[in-house]
């Protein structure tokens, strides 16, 4: 089962209709913050949201939360209907907002019973995730204007989970944290999912992406670009190869499978670029008197980045392909 | 209506309840003692002619009698500025400040209708006028007693005006809820509510202190605050009616307006 679906989900701002003729983004008085968005989250999966500022990422997910009603298209959460159920729905998840806001004038710990009492449900996680978050009893007895940025982010982290939501909607979770509670945090989502958890993850920072979630879709400009599992988006991803060789017996990697941009360094050093499968070229590579191989891994980043050069450039002219890795939508 | 967030706005509000209600029971203390000092005094000065009789009827209020200075305690800028703390400085901030300030995501998240936010708020706003009022009430016992009036006061009449200032303010504090649920900023929120308060008192006000502009008087919510009737036995019962009437379509505004509004990411 889904623990969370869209169906052509849209929301556009503004009262005109935009004129057929005009592409994305000069639509005639109409904002497109979400075209036709359809993804599912299966449960106790840890899934990626990515995209850039302005993507669509926040009205997605002040969609599924009832904050914006959408223009067409529906969506589930747990189940539930995003439009008929929205107050059902939010007895059930947790929601860290991204750039949270707290109640200054409270202390840490009134303002997790508050927020606690105010989600109906018992806060069975707080001293698990106080402990890992290292939120000793004495900063929560302070206010919470005292907090540094970090220490909110801790707050917002621990009001979004203490319940042991089914669903948790993490909007940017580890912006503020140092790199320890960074890690902290990740062994937490690890533990979550284990325990049959679902995490719906917005992030910029890739590298966390890559090193936490199953699976991610990639928006841009209001549409989805991609969604697939990182390790399939990991190994398509071009790797950078280099290859020095003795006495110059340099393998003839024309033709083979895979293998692309050949050239040559001014001393001597073979290079090129490997996509999916390495077989053909570690055969091709057989045999000659090679002294030294890098291949460098392949990183989200990269993937992520030729994505966005492969869709629509941002001066809002048309787009030539939605899907240029992956049938998107397609779970 | 969420007994969880009545009682955070109630924990929140409460030092700043408690000055509003003991700066007010003074005010309202002050009132029968100046009548009581000076009311004589100040009717052989009006009586004289030095000062226009015109001023006399200062938003229907006087000192020249006991129910007249209580009156005049009603709409003074004083009464006014300490009642508007809650009527339309918590209700404008009540969902705009919170906009503004980022915070009413984390309450949004939570299982509560958007309703259920609008009511609870708005009972909030109505028990702290209401505390308010009672505190102006109880002052102007405690003041009667002091300045040895209290035969003067028909203590019997003054629920009924209480009743006549909570139809007041609870009308501005729902127009202020109105704004509030209609706008991301405070500024607007609070803007539009302090200027409808503003224009409405500047009639009322004007048309009691000259008489060509008598006219615009019943245009004025203010007006229809009538203390000194209420307190020497007359009871406009249209009056309090277009009061509710107000209150209650300032009310189906925000009830429209809240659950069918969108929210979008805070800039």
């Amino acid at each position: 089962m889904d623990a969370l679906g869209t169906t052509a989900l849209t929301k556009h701002y503004g009262r005109r209709e935009p004129p057929v003729h005009l592409p994305i983004g000069h639509s005639g008085g109409v904002v497109r913050a979400l075209d036709d968005l359809t993804i599912a989250v299966r449960e106790g999966e840890i899934f990626g949201f990515l995209g850039p500022n302005g993507a669509g990422k926040s009205t997605t997910i002040r969609l599924l939360l009832g904050y914006l009603h959408p223009t067409s298209g529906s969506a589930e959460v747990l189940g539930l209907d995003i439009v008929r159920d929205s107050v059902a729905i939010r007895a059930r998840i947790g929601y860290l907002p991204g750039g949270i806001a707290l109640y200054d004038s409270l202390t840490g710990e009134d303002l997790l019973d508050y927020l606690g009492a105010l989600t109906g449900r018992p806060s069975t996680r707080r001293a698990e995730l106080t402990d890992r978050l290292e939120m000793s009893g004495r900063t929560l007895q302070r206010t919470v204007r005292d907090y540094s940025r970090g220490m909110r982010q801790k707050i917002g982290i621990i009001q979004a989970l203490q319940h042991d939501p089914e669903l948790a909607i993490l909007d940017e979770p580890t912006e503020g944290l140092d790199p320890l509670m960074q890690r902290a945090f990740y062994d937490l989502l690890d533990d979550l999912k284990a325990a049959g958890r679902t995490i719906f993850f917005s992030s910029h920072v890739l590298s966390e992406v890559e090193r936490v979630c199953d699976r991610v879709a990639i928006v841009r400009r209001g549409r989805l670009v991609a969604l697939e599992d990182v390790a399939s988006l990991l190994e398509r991803r071009k790797r950078n190869v280099e290859i020095r060789a003795a006495d110059g017996d340099m393998p003839a990697l024309e033709g083979v499978p895979g293998v692309s941009s050949i050239g040559r360094t001014a001393d001597g050093r073979l290079t090129c670029q490997l996509e999916g499968d390495v077989g053909p070229f570690l055969q091709a590579i057989a045999g000659h008197r090679i002294t030294d191989l890098t291949i460098e891994p392949a990183h989200l980043e990269e993937a992520f980045l030729e994505l966005y050069e492969d869709a629509e450039p941002d001066d809002g002219s048309p787009q030539p392909s939605p899907t240029p890795a992956a049938p998107a939508g397609v779970p | 209506m969420s007994g969880v967030l009545f009682g955070h706005l109630w924990r929140s509000q409460r030092t700043k309840l408690l000055i509003v209600c003991v700066a007010m029971a003074a005010w309202n203390v002050f009132l029968p003692v100046i009548y009581q000092s000076f009311g004589s005094q100040m009717k052989a000065l009006i009586d004289s002619g030095v000062i226009p009789k015109q001023f006399t009827n200062f938003g229907g209020g006087d000192v020249f009698s006991l129910a007249g200075s209580i009156a005049l305690g009603y709409v003074h800028p004083i009464a006014i500025i300490l009642i508007s703390v809650f009527a339309i400085g918590f209700t404008t901030s009540a969902v705009a400040g919170e906009r503004q300030r980022g915070t009413l995501e984390v309450l949004l998240a939570r299982p509560l209708s958007r309703t259920t936010v609008y009511v609870t708020l708005l009972v909030a706003a109505l028990l702290f006028i209401a505390l308010v009022l009672i505190s102006a009430s109880a002052g102007t016992v405690i003041g009667s007693t002091v300045a040895g009036v209290l035969g003067e006061l028909a203590v019997d009449r003054l629920p009924l005006l209480w009743l006549n200032g909570m139809l007041l303010w609870g009308t501005f504090a729902a127009i202020g809820l109105a704004a509030s649920v209609s706008f991301d900023r405070l500024t607007p929120a609070l803007g539009i509510t302090l200027a409808i308060v503003v224009v409405t008192y500047f009639l009322d006000i004007l048309g009691s202190l000259w008489p060509d502009a008598k006219g615009l008087q019943p245009y004025s919510l203010f007006h229809y605050l009538a203390s000194r009737d209420v307190l020497t036995g007359t009871v406009d019962l249209f009056g309090l009616g277009l009061l509710a009437v107000v209150g209650a379509a300032a009310v189906g505004v925000a009830l429209v307006v809240l659950p069918r509004r969108d929210f979008a990411a805070p800039s």
